[in-house]
Formats: C-alpha cells, sequence, structure tokens
C-alpha cells in the first residue's frame, strides 16, 4: 500500500493489525509495522535486513535502542527495553520492538500496560516490588536528588498505601489495584512514536 | 470458552498432559512467566489447538472456529512477547481458514465477507486516522514536553473540530443560501453602504472598525434579507437563521456533555478518594513521553519538589504556622482580587461608557478611541491573570490549591469581563432601540417615513434631504442620543454638520441595527484579543527567549536562570484563554454568523503559533495541572462559559425588539416569533391547532411538572446509585482490611496458574512444608522434584486451589492445634542438650517409614521421580536462575544459595538411598554417625528429612482425622515412640493421591495448617530441625534466618487458622511488632483481644494440650509477626531465642521461624 519497496507481506503486515494494540496506519509519519521498521533500521542499517518477509533472526543490543529520542530521556529506558526482551538483558528483537511501542502506545489496554509497567519497576525481577525496587525507581525519577532518609520514608509510604497483604512488599495484585486508580498512569504511560 | 474447550479437550488428556509438560518446560525458559495468566492457558490452548485438529464433528469444529476467533480477537490485549503472538495467531487463523470453508460454504462466503468488510473499515479508519489535522504536530510537542502541554493542543483541537461544525452549520444554512439566493449586494437597503460612506467604505480605517463593506456584508446580521422564503426553492432564511442560531448551541451543549460523559466514564477508576498520595508520586510521575532534555529536567525537579511537598505534608499535616498571620494574608489576596476583579468590570463599562460619550462629542474619533473598547479588555485579560498570580504567592496555598484559586479567578475574570462587555453593549442597545419611541412625534415620523419608503429608491432621497434636514433642525437635541450610534456605525467621516445630520437620518433605519452592532464588537473583541494573542507570543515568548538565549553572556547576571528567563508555558490560562475565547463566539455567534468561521481561521493560526512558540522559546510550567483530571475539568469550565455566554444572546433575542429594518427578522415583534409565524402560514391547519393545544398551559403546565418530576427522580436514584456505590466501597474496604488473605491469595493464583515454574516453587515449598520441613533449603532439588511430579498431573490448578487450602484449613483444625500443642512438649529441653536427641527421633522417623509397606510403594514412586528429577535437576536450576537473574542478595538469592549450598552431597546421598528402599534404614544410621561430627552433620540430617518430607507430604489427609489425631496424643506423650506412631501415620497417609502436587496453592498460607495436621509425622523433625537450627545460627548467614521465619510463619498461621482474624492481625502487628516481641503474655493479650476467634479452635482442640497449644499460638503470632518484618525482626528473634532458650515455646518459635522464613520463599 504505497511503500516503495516490501519490507512485510501482506500477511505479515495483516497479522500485525490483529496484534498490535493500535490500529496500524500504513502511510508515512504513523504508527505502522513500516515506520516503525524504518526506526529500527536506522538504529543499525548495517545489522537490519530491509526485508522482513522472511523473518530474519536479528536483535539489537539494549545499548542502541536506548539511544532512541523516544527513550532517551527517560529514566527507565534500561529498564523498559529490557522487559521488552524475550531474553532479559536489554536485546530486541524487531518484533519485540514493536511490541514495546504497540504497549506503549495509547491504544494498550490498561490492565496490559500495568503489567509492563510493573515489569519496569521490578528492577530485580522477582515479581514483587520491593524496598530495593522503589528505592531504585525513587533513584531514577529524581536523579538522586533525595536524601537516603527522604528515599526511605517515601518507600516506607508507598509500600505502606499499596500493600494490601501485609508482606511489605507489592505483588502485582497490589500494584495493579493501586495503579488503576491512578488518574494519569493511561496518559502518562505512553509512548509516541 | 474455557469450558468448551475442557470438554473437548476431556477425550485426550493424556496427550495434552504430555504436550504441556512439554509447554510447561518451554515457559519456564520464559522470564516473565510470573503475572502473565495466560501464558500457561494459552500453551493448553495451542495443545488443544492440536488436539482438534482431527475431529471431523460439525460441532466441535464450529466450537473450535470460534474459540481461535476469540483468540484472535483477544490476542493483542494478552502480555505475550510478539513472537509467540504471532505464532499463536498464525495458528489460529490456520485452523479458522481451514475448517470454516469445511463447516458449510454458506458461513465460509459470510466469513470471508466479513473479512472484506472488516479490511475496508480499517482503511476507512486508516485514512480518517491520516486526516486528523496536527497529528504530528503534538505528537512532537508530546514527545518534548509530555502530556500536559499536549493536552493544551488537543484541547485547542477539539475546539477546533467544534467549530468547525458551527462553521458549516452557519456556513450552510445560513450563509451559503444567503449568497447564492439571496437578494444579491446592493438591491436592497439593509445591503447597500449609504453614499456618503460609498467614498470611505474601502479605507482601511473603516474596514479595521468593521464597517464600510464589512459592515454589509454577510458577516453580520444586518445583511440577511427578510424575504420568508429566497430562491426558486423557496428557501426559509429567517426561519433557517434563527433554527441555526439556536442550533449552535445546542450542538454545543451535546456535544460537550457527550465529551463529558466520556471522559468521566473513563476516569471512573480516579473518582475514589482513595489515596495512594506516595505511590503515585513514586510510579505514575514520570511522563514518558517527555523526550526533551530540558523538559525531562524540569520534569525531574518538579517531580522532586513534589515529593519533598508530600514528605513535608505528611511529617507537620497539623502543624499550622501563626495561623492569624496566613488567615490575614489571604483575606488580603481575596480583597486584593475582589477589587481588581471590580475594578476591571469598571474599566470595562467606563471604557463602554466614554466610547458612547466620545461619540456623542466628537465628530472624529482616533484609531485609539475606536478600538478602545476592546484593547482595554484584551489588556485586562492578559494582564490581570499575571496579577493574580502575584497575589496568590501571598496566600501560601498548596500549589494545587492555588492553581484552583488561580484558574478561578482568572475564570471570574473573563466571564465579568465579557459580562460587563455585553451589558454595556446592551444596555447601548437599549438605548438604540428605545430613541425610537421616546422621540418627538416629528422626529418619529421621520423615522416612519422613512421606513415607509421604499428602500431602494435612492432617486426619491435626494427630493427629500431639504425636508429632512429641515425637520433636523429642530429635532438635534433629542436625536443627539442617537447620534452616538450612528457615529459608532463608523461613519466619522462626515463632511459637515449639516450634512452629517443628514446622514444620520437617511441612515438611522439602517444604522439601527443593534444586532449588528453587537457582532461588530464581538468579532472586534475576538480580532484584538488574536492581536494580542500573537502579540503577547512575540513579545512575551519569543522576543524574551531570544534576549535571555543571547544576551546572557553579556548581562551581569544569569539571565537564564534568574530574572527574565524563559517564558513558561501556563497550561491552565492558556487553555482558560481558550475557553473565554470561545464563549466570545457563542455570545456572538447568532449575530455575526460568520464568527464560528472566523474562530476557525484563529484557532488555525494560534496551533501554528503556539506550537512554534512552545517548541522554540518555551519551557513546560513547573507545576503541570494533571492532564487527565483537568480535562473534565476544562471542560467543565467551558460548559459554563457555554451557559453563560448563552444566557446574554438568549436574553436579548427574548428581551429586545428585533431592528426594524435589517436582518432576517425585521419588522417582526420578537425574534422568535418567527416560529410561531411559520407554524402559523407555512404548516398545515392541524398542526398550528396541534401547536396552540402543545404550547397552552392545559399542556405546558404538567409538562413542567412532569419534567420537575423526572429530574427529582433521576436524582433520587443518582443519590441511591451513589450511595450504593459508596457503600460498595466500604464493603471493598472492609474486605480489603478483614480479608487481605484473600487478595493475597487470589494474587498468588493469578502468580501461579501462568508460571510453571513459580506453581512448581510454591508447589514444593508447600508439600515441603506439610513434612514440615524446609525443603527449599535442605533439598532444592526434591523440591523440584515434587513440582516435576506435579507437571505431569493434568491439573486444573485454579480451581483446585481453593476448595483444598480451605479445607485443609478448617477440617483440620482440631488436628493441628493438637499437633501445635504437641510440639512444644516436645522440646522440653534445652537446646545443646538435645542436640543428640533431637537426631534420633527425626532420623528414626524415616527408618519407621521405610519399613511400612505402603510407604515403601509410595516411595517407590517417589523415588522414581526423584531419580528424574534430580537429572532434571540442573535444568530446574537453571530456571530459577533465569527467572531471578537480576536477584540482589535479597530473599531468593538467599534461598538458592541455601538450596545449592548442600546440594551435589544430597543428591548422591538421595540417590543412593532412594533407589534402594530397603536402605533407607542405614541411610538414617548414616546421618547419626554423622552427628557427631558437628558440620556435616548438617547435611546428613537433612537427607532423612527429604525422604521423610516425602512420606508425610503424600498423608494429605483429610480422610484420617482420627488417627492422626491419635498419633498426636501419642506424640504428646513420648518422643521415643514417634517411630512407630509415625509408621503407623504413614501408613495412613501413604495412599494419598499423587495429585496432592496439584494443591500448590497459595502454599505459604495453609502450610501451617498442614504442618500441624501433620505434626506427628513431622514433629520430629521439626524439633530434629529446630534444634539443628538452633545450634547452626550462628553460623548461618541471613538466608538462613529467614527459613526459620518462614516456619514460624506456617506454624503461626495454623494457630491462627481463621483467615479474617489472622488478617486483621498481620496489620496489627504490622504496626506494633515491637511490642509482640516483648513478651509471649503480651502477644497473647493482643490475641485474645483481636481474634476470638482464634481461641475458638484451641478450645476445640485438645484439651489436654490446651495450655501448650495457647504458648505455641502465642509463639505463633509472634512470628508472624516476624515474617512481616523480615530481616530485623528475624535477627532480633533471634537473640531472643538465645535469651530464652529453655523455654518452651521459644524452642517452638525457633521452629516456627523456620517455616516463616519458607513463607518469604514461596512468596519468591
Amino acid at each position: 500500500m504505497g511503500n516503495k519497496q516490501t519490507i512485510f507481506t501482506d500477511e505479515q503486515l495483516d497479522a500485525y493489525q490483529v496484534i498490535l494494540t493500535k490500529p496500524i496506519v500504513v502511510f508515512v509519519g504513523f504508527f505502522s509495522p513500516s515506520r516503525l521498521h524504518g526506526r529500527y533500521h536506522e538504529l543499525a542499517p548495517h545489522l537490519v535486513p530491509m526485508d522482513y518477509t522472511k523473518d530474519p533472526d536479528c536483535k539489537l543490543p539494549l545499548a542502541l535502542i536506548v539511544n532512541m529520542p523516544e527513550l532517551k530521556e527517560n529514566p527507565f529506558r534500561n529498564r523498559i527495553v529490557e522487559s521488552f526482551s524475550e531474553d532479559g538483558m536489554g536485546n530486541l528483537s524487531f518484533n519485540e520492538f514493536v511490541d514495546m511501542f504497540s504497549v506503549l502506545s495509547e491504544m494498550a489496554p490498561r490492565e496490559l500496560k500495568a503489567i509492563y509497567a510493573f515489569k519496569i519497576y521490578d528492577f530485580n525481577v522477582d515479581n514483587y516490588l520491593c524496598k530495593e525496587d522503589l528505592e531504585k525507581t525513587l533513584n531514577k525519577l529524581t536523579k538522586e536528588e533525595l536524601t537516603p532518609e527522604e528515599v526511605q520514608l517515601v518507600c516506607e509510604k508507598a509500600i505502606e498505601e499499596a500493600d494490601l497483604d501485609g508482606d511489605n512488599k507489592l505483588s502485582f495484585a497490589d500494584f495493579e489495584n493501586m495503579i488503576s486508580r491512578a488518574p494519569d498512569f493511561l496518559s502518562t504511560f505512553h509512548i509516541r512514536i | 470458552m474455557s469450558t468448551v474447550s475442557e470438554s473437548l479437550v476431556g477425550s485426550s488428556r493424556s496427550l495434552s498432559a504430555a504436550k504441556r509438560h512439554k509447554s510447561v518446560r518451554k515457559n519456564s525458559r520464559r522470564i516473565y512467566s510470573a503475572y502473565q495468566d495466560h501464558d500457561q492457558g494459552s500453551s493448553d490452548e495451542e495443545d488443544k489447538v492440536d488436539e482438534r485438529v482431527d475431529s471431523d464433528d460439525p460441532e466441535e469444529m464450529f466450537q473450535n472456529i470460534q474459540y481461535q476467533k476469540e483468540i484472535i480477537a483477544n490476542i493483542r490485549t494478552r502480555p505475550w512477547p510478539m513472537r509467540r503472538k504471532l505464532k499463536v495467531l498464525k495458528h489460529a487463523r490456520e485452523i479458522v481458514l481451514k475448517y470454516e470453508g469445511r463447516l458449510t460454504r454458506t458461513r465460509g462466503y459470510q466469513t470471508a465477507g466479513a473479512d472484506m468488510l472488516k479490511k475496508m473499515s480499517r482503511m476507512l479508519y486508516n485514512i480518517v486516522v491520516v486526516f486528523i489535522p496536527w497529528e504530528v504536530r503534538i505528537k512532537k510537542i508530546e514527545s518534548h514536553f509530555g502530556s500536559g502541554v499536549a493536552s493544551y493542543f488537543i484541547f485547542l483541537r477539539w475546539l477546533f473540530g467544534i467549530n468547525i461544525v458551527l462553521t458549516i452549520m452557519t456556513g450552510a444554512f445560513i450563509v451559503l443560501p444567503e449568497l447564492l439566493a439571496g437578494a444579491p449586494f446592493g438591491t436592497t437597503r439593509s445591503k447597500t453602504i449609504p453614499k456618503e460612506h460609498l467614498a470611505s467604505a474601502q479605507d482601511l480605517d473603516t474596514i479595521w472598525s468593521l464597517g464600510g463593506y464589512l459592515q454589509y456584508s454577510v458577516l453580520f446580521y444586518g445583511y440577511y434579507g427578510r424575504v420568508r422564503k429566497i430562491g426558486s426553492a423557496g428557501y426559509r432564511l429567517p426561519l433557517a437563521y434563527f433554527l441555526v442560531g439556536m442550533a449552535v448551541f445546542a450542538y454545543s451543549f451535546i456535544i460537550l456533555l457527550r465529551k463529558m460523559a466520556k471522559n468521566s466514564r473513563l476516569s471512573l477508576a480516579s473518582a475514589s478518594d482513595e489515596n495512594f498520595t506516595f505511590c503515585w508520586r513514586v510510579f505514575c510521575a514520570w511522563d514518558y513521553l517527555i523526550g526533551n532534555p530540558e523538559a525531562a529536567e524540569s520534569k525531574g525537579a518538579a517531580i522532586v519538589n513534589n515529593i519533598r511537598e508530600a514528605i513535608v505534608e505528611e511529617q507537620e499535616k497539623k502543624k499550622d504556622t501563626s495561623l492569624a498571620v496566613l488567615i490575614s494574608l489571604r483575606l488580603l489576596a481575596n480583597i486584593l482580587v475582589l477589587m481588581s476583579l471590580a475594578g476591571s468590570i469598571y474599566i470595562i463599562y467606563f471604557v463602554v461608557d466614554r466610547s458612547q460619550k466620545l461619540e456623542q462629542e466628537k465628530p472624529e474619533l482616533t484609531l485609539w478611541e475606536k478600538n478602545e473598547v476592546s484593547v482595554v479588555v484584551s489588556l485586562i485579560t492578559m494582564i490581570a491573570p499575571s496579577a493574580f498570580e502575584l497575589v496568590a504567592q501571598l496566600e501560601m496555598y498548596h500549589p494545587r490549591t492555588s492553581l484552583r484559586f488561580q484558574l478561578a479567578r482568572v475564570l471570574v475574570l473573563y466571564l465579568g469581563n465579557l459580562y460587563s462587555l455585553i451589558i454595556a453593549l446592551l444596555d447601548k442597545v437599549n438605548s438604540m432601540s428605545s430613541t425610537i419611541p421616546v422621540s418627538p412625534a416629528n422626529w418619529s415620523d421621520t423615522s416612519s417615513y422613512l421606513a415607509t419608503i421604499a428602500q431602494p429608491a435612492a432617486s426619491s432621497l435626494s427630493t427629500l434631504v431639504s425636508e429632512i434636514s429641515h425637520r433636523n433642525s429642530t429635532i438635534t437635541t433629542t436625536a443627539t442620543p442617537l447620534d452616538v450610534t450612528n457615529r459608532s456605525r463608523g461613519s466619522s467621516d462626515t463632511f459637515s454638520n449639516q450634512t452629517a445630520q443628514f446622514d444620520k437620518n437617511t441612515r438611522s433605519p439602517q444604522d439601527q441595527c443593534w444586532e449588528t452592532y453587537v457582532g461588530q464588537e464581538m468579532l472586534k473583541l475576538s480580532i484584538i484579543d488574536m492581536i494580542f494573542t500573537v502579540a503577547s507570543i512575540l513579545l512575551i515568548d519569543f522576543i524574551r527567549g531570544l534576549v535571555v538565549r543571547y544576551l546572557s553572556d553579556c548581562c551581569c547576571w544569569d539571565l537564564e536562570s534568574k530574572f527574565p528567563e524563559y517564558g513558561e508555558f501556563k497550561i491552565a490560562e492558556n487553555v482558560l484563554h481558550l475557553i473565554y475565547n470561545q464563549g466570545m463566539i457563542w455570545m456572538g455567534a447568532f449575530f455575526s454568523p460568520c464568527l464560528p468561521a472566523f474562530n476557525v481561521l484563529k484557532l488555525i493560526g494560534l496551533m501554528y503559533l503556539r506550537s512554534w512558540a512552545v517548541l522554540t522559546c518555551n519551557v513546560p510550567h513547573q507545576q503541570v495541572f494533571k492532564a487527565s483530571r483537568s480535562n473534565n475539568f476544562y471542560l467543565a469550565m467551558l460548559l459554563f462559559m457555554l451557559f453563560l455566554c448563552m444566557l446574554p444572546t438568549i436574553f436579548a433575542i427574548v428581551r429586545y425588539r428585533p431592528s426594524q429594518h435589517c436582518g432576517p427578522f425585521s419588522g417582526q415583534e420578537k425574534i422568535y416569533d418567527i416560529i410561531s409565524e411559520t407554524v402559523a402560514s407555512d404548516f398545515p391547519l392541524w398542526f398550528s391547532k396541534v401547536m396552540s393545544y402543545v404550547t397552552s398551559p392545559v399542556v405546558v403546565l404538567p409538562a413542567l411538572l412532569l419534567l420537575f418530576m423526572l429530574i427529582y427522580y433521576l436524582q433520587a436514584i443518582a443519590r441511591s446509585l451513589k450511595f450504593t456505590n459508596n457503600q460498595l466501597m466500604m464493603q471493598l474496604q472492609t474486605e480489603r482490611t478483614d480479608d487481605k488473605k484473600k487478595v493475597f491469595q487470589m494474587a498468588a493464583a493469578r502468580l501461579q496458574a501462568p508460571g510453571e515454574e513459580v506453581v512448581e516453587q510454591k508447589s514444593d515449598e508447600h508439600e515441603s512444608d506439610i513434612t514440615s520441613q524446609d525443603p527449599s533449603i535442605q533439598t532444592p532439588s526434591p523440591q523440584r522434584n515434587g513440582s516435576v511430579t506435579n507437571l505431569h498431573t493434568p491439573g486444573q490448578r485454579s480451581n483446585s486451589i481453593r476448595t483444598i487450602t480451605q479445607s485443609a484449613s478448617r477440617g483440620e483444625l482440631n488436628r493441628a492445634v493438637a499437633g501445635s500443642s504437641r510440639s512444644p512438649a516436645a522440646i522440653p529441653k534445652q537446646r545443646l542438650e538435645q542436640v543428640p536427641n533431637r537426631h534420633t527421633p527425626s532420623l528414626g522417623g524415616p527408618s519407621g517409614s521405610c519399613r511400612s509397606k505402603s510407604y515403601y510403594h509410595k516411595v517407590c514412586n517417589h523415588q522414581a521421580s526423584y531419580s528424574d528429577n534430580i537429572q532434571s535437576d540442573p535444568l530446574y536450576r537453571k530456571t530459577l536462575r533465569a527467572i531471578h537473574p537480576v536477584e540482589p542478595a535479597g530473599i531468593i538469592t538467599a534461598h538458592s544459595y541455601g538450596g545449592r549450598h548442600g546440594h551435589a552431597t544430597r543428591y548422591v546421598i538421595v540417590n543412593e538411598h532412594e533407589p534402594r528402599k530397603k536402605l533407607l534404614r542405614s541411610a538414617t544410621r548414616i546421618p547419626r554417625h554423622y552427628l557427631m561430627e558437628e558440620e556435616p552433620a548438617e547435611i546428613l540430617e537433612l537427607y532423612p528429612c527429604n525422604i521423610k518430607r516425602y512420606t508425610p507430604r503424600t498423608p494429605h489427609q483429610q480422610p484420617h482425622p482420627h488417627r492422626s489425631h491419635l498419633s498426636q496424643q501419642n506424640l504428646n506423650e513420648d518422643e521415643e515412640k514417634e517411630g512407630k506412631r509415625r509408621r503407623r501415620v504413614l501408613l495412613e497417609k501413604a495412599y494419598r493421591p499423587c495429585s496432592l502436587s496439584d494443591l500448590h496453592q497459595p502454599a505459604h498460607f495453609y502450610i501451617g495448617d498442614r504442618v500441624e495436621s501433620h505434626m506427628s509425622v513431622a514433629k520430629d523433625i521439626h524439633v530434629g530441625r529446630g534444634r539443628y537450627r538452633s545450634q547452626e545460627e550462628d553460623e548461618e548467614e541471613e538466608g538462613d534466618i529467614r527459613w526459620r521465619g518462614l516456619k514460624s510463619h506456617s506454624r503461626s498461621q495454623d494457630s491462627v487458622r481463621g483467615a479474617e482474624p489472622q488478617l486483621v492481625r498481620t496489620r496489627r502487628h504490622l504496626n506494633s511488632p515491637g511490642r509482640n516481641w516483648q513478651s509471649p503474655t503480651r502477644s497473647r493479650q493482643i490475641k485474645s483481644k483481636t481474634g476470638p476467634n482464634l481461641e475458638q479452635p484451641l478450645t476445640e482442640s485438645d484439651s489436654a494440650s490446651l495450655a501448650s497449644s495457647s504458648d505455641q499460638q502465642n509463639s505463633g503470632t509472634d512470628q508472624y509477626i516476624q515474617v512481616i518484618h523480615n530481616k530485623e525482626r528475624y535477627l532480633k528473634s533471634d537473640t531472643r531465642q538465645g535469651k530464652l532458650s529453655k523455654k518452651r515455646f521459644k524452642e517452638t518459635l525457633d521452629l516456627d521461624s523456620l517455616e516463616a522464613n519458607d513463607l518469604v520463599c514461596s512468596n519468591v
């Protein structure tokens, strides 16, 4: 549909249409596999093939992806990329790359976003947001401008607020419960590309 | 969906089990399996898909297809990695394709058609999306400045959309028909520029003040003809004019309310006033859209401020510094604001008045004098908000409240401006229209005479001149008020007094058009406002930005951070300005049909200018009003504005007589008469009859009553709904506080269901807990083995989970209690002394069990699985590690370390012993032998335990409560006999189904119960362990301590028993853990207070062991506390234990602590 060269087969595009949370627009400048591929390609032109009709196996390392302008200023950029990579190390294949921006698009359902937000904030990948995670989150967020005491206090308060089961850390249920009430979670937890 | 699939799968379950096993393995590789609810399910789904491929039954096929379709439909909401989604989708599609055609031909066609349709709609949607204006631009802004700033532009775009519709409405139904079919320019009086003005009609000056050609154009009300039907089609322009004027308001109302309803539906979740202040400030603080370093920096600073603020608020909530000063300051501030509001209103009124007077006195007005009103209004709207901001600093409110105040004040100011302007205008209109009847007879004669003259009769006019001028001389005094209006028309360039007066008189009927006048003023205001906006953007933002950037080097202070800085983008005020602007449009739209069109242009310009300014020279405001929440706030203000702007228009329509010589309603008494007139003349007779009935009081009053009743009813419903809402919320809250357990359970189920690994772990721990051994510590391998068996068993886990756990907890109450009571008795001696004793019972246990045949049998099974597992163990470990790759020194590391610690050796031993079951005894001996030596003893001891663990685990035992009870009593009597007893118990329990592993549920919670129930069996192990632990304590690291804690937790759990009381207690303990710790008696008191339920089971339970059991409970609760506050508490407990080691319950404490630690692990 107006693309000069075929990066994807129609079948692939169709699959993306169904899977991605955001409706795909095939024209330039909008959310579409071709455009995402363009972005992906420009991160490492020599690595990423132009032809994706045969699903080439190609992964870009975290360091490259993190440098995208959309992510560059994000304090959690490493975590975001890691959360969406299958190996947990931040190496993203193109599909995972698409997945990332699909989940982070504004059309993704809240539950899905909550799941990934939880992953992002779960620094130590233990499926709980413990104090340590919170500390890290805070320090990233504030660029370590808060004193340790303040950080401690905030962590304790945050856990106290959201911890339903009293285990002193936030499980996903706690987190979801909390985040589903946040007024601006949906509007802020999204990246435009 | 699941039921269908289940039934379908039923036949080929064995196959699916195998597959599931495989898929589980596959899953275990996955890192994030933990909360992927659908993961497990989906793998099953895949399997099912495979299975069903062969079936030919159409019904089945149909269901299959439906099922696949559901997968396809839901796939985008599933948190799978992309590759998996693609795979599943492909698979599902293939199946759908393959079978759909086979099913029936028509169905195939149907789906093909539906597919086509879907594709088409998607295409259409794509196209529509492309035409969303400024999408890319807003996106860019959003990515630079975050959602807050973008919300302004989105709001602007939305307003733009509304204005487009309004423009289309007015354009299509008023302007175009008038242009196409109406009388052409110059044909009628109201469409002709008076001769004397013709010369100046094209002057910039005139045009600027919207006179001349502009005045006599479709821009304004006065131009529209009064002919009822125009064109060959007979278009009823006046009717259309009126209806469209009303439709503008109606449409605005509807669209606004709809938007608001949608927004409130979206933000329904946030409507609750629940407080997650800190959480939100941490987790929702960052705006992921931000992509600009500066914005990121200021956002970071804002977050820091925010958090600090919250901390300060939290710390000194009640601390008010010098309330009196604050109150007086706020009073002062409010007085200042009120004064400035009143001042601005007065100024506007004064200016309008002055312009009136000026027009009277001076024949020629300067440019300033002509535009005075709108300039002053615009200036006020520009300056006053900043003044308010300064004033707001006096008040020292919380930033958010001060922002609210600021917004409210600005809104009031804008409204005041608009209102005073419109009131002044209407005042003028009033005087204008009233002059006619008030004027003396001869004057009114003239006007009426003129009115009667055919309007285009310009030739006759000249003959009239002399006469008119003559008359004029007589009535100049009375005509003065009229002059004002005449002059305001922009006819400032009159040549002589005489001719001027002539002008006035000839034009007077025409100029009497107050509607045009109002329209002109509104349009003028809008234009001036636009100019001021542009100027302020250029001056305040752009020039300032330039100066700051390029002069900062040659200035003695830092321009960028000190005084001028860069202009901030004040979202709230800018949005308010938009609202104000829209208010002007609404106010003037009726009198100037092209105002929406002009507004569209203005908004377009504003969009580009603002976005350019934002991107080049603005920094985002520090305190961003929360975008999503403010949306409805903005809309509410807009609604408010719409209503208030509609009022004057409606008032003018209803109150004033339309101008007699211009506009579509000329000659009517009231503007709305057009409706009744149309009904009377153009509709059939019956319709007008019906209308007259309908509008008669007989109908109207009941209708009004009905409306009131409806409103009342709806309000009542709303109130009751609110009430139920509140109640539900309360219920939720109580449930949450009371029933935390449930929540936790659910969470656990959630976590477990998807990720097999997690399930494995939990179930393992669970089982191990049953045996009262700490598997995770001592033998990770068996643990995992257990999980493996779990994998084999086909399980609908989530279903079985809850029921089982509950039955366990309730049914085994008595037994468990007995067991718990027993345990203290079992540990009567001091630790060190007991060391040898400890070992013997524990060792004896396994040996005894070995003797029992059934046990052997069981063991065989288990052993088999063991060996398997052992081989597979490395795999598991890997998965474990994969799950927690980044794990810090926390819980899990401890776990894994502990596990790995003795691993290799253990395995070896297990291998040796388990295949040859009979050697178990020898195995038991081996530990003993090791016992003599200090360190290695640890490992050896563990072995027997492991072995045993399996045996007890098997007995999950609801069926044999009595026996176990007996056995427990026995236990109480003598430790030495445990071996035999154990044998017995084992016998009973041996035939428990191996599917026990399915009961992996929220293991930690009920673990305790099971432990107790199996106390008889596991008691010695416990004891041994406990002692062992105590021995080891010092050497052990944190991890160990944790383990202990776990145990204690489970223990405490069994003692607690009831879910609710438990929850209550947890809270309590959380709050005051230290206290509880201080003395067992204390904790006991607390317990008795908190949970009478707790006591109940105790009393019911073995009376003989009552005292001890209570002790146990106390200890249990203590331990529970411990669990909650992990590390420090444990450490404390340890020290305490050291002191109180002589006491029994302390000993049990130790045990308990072990269990509690297990809990922690299981959580992992």
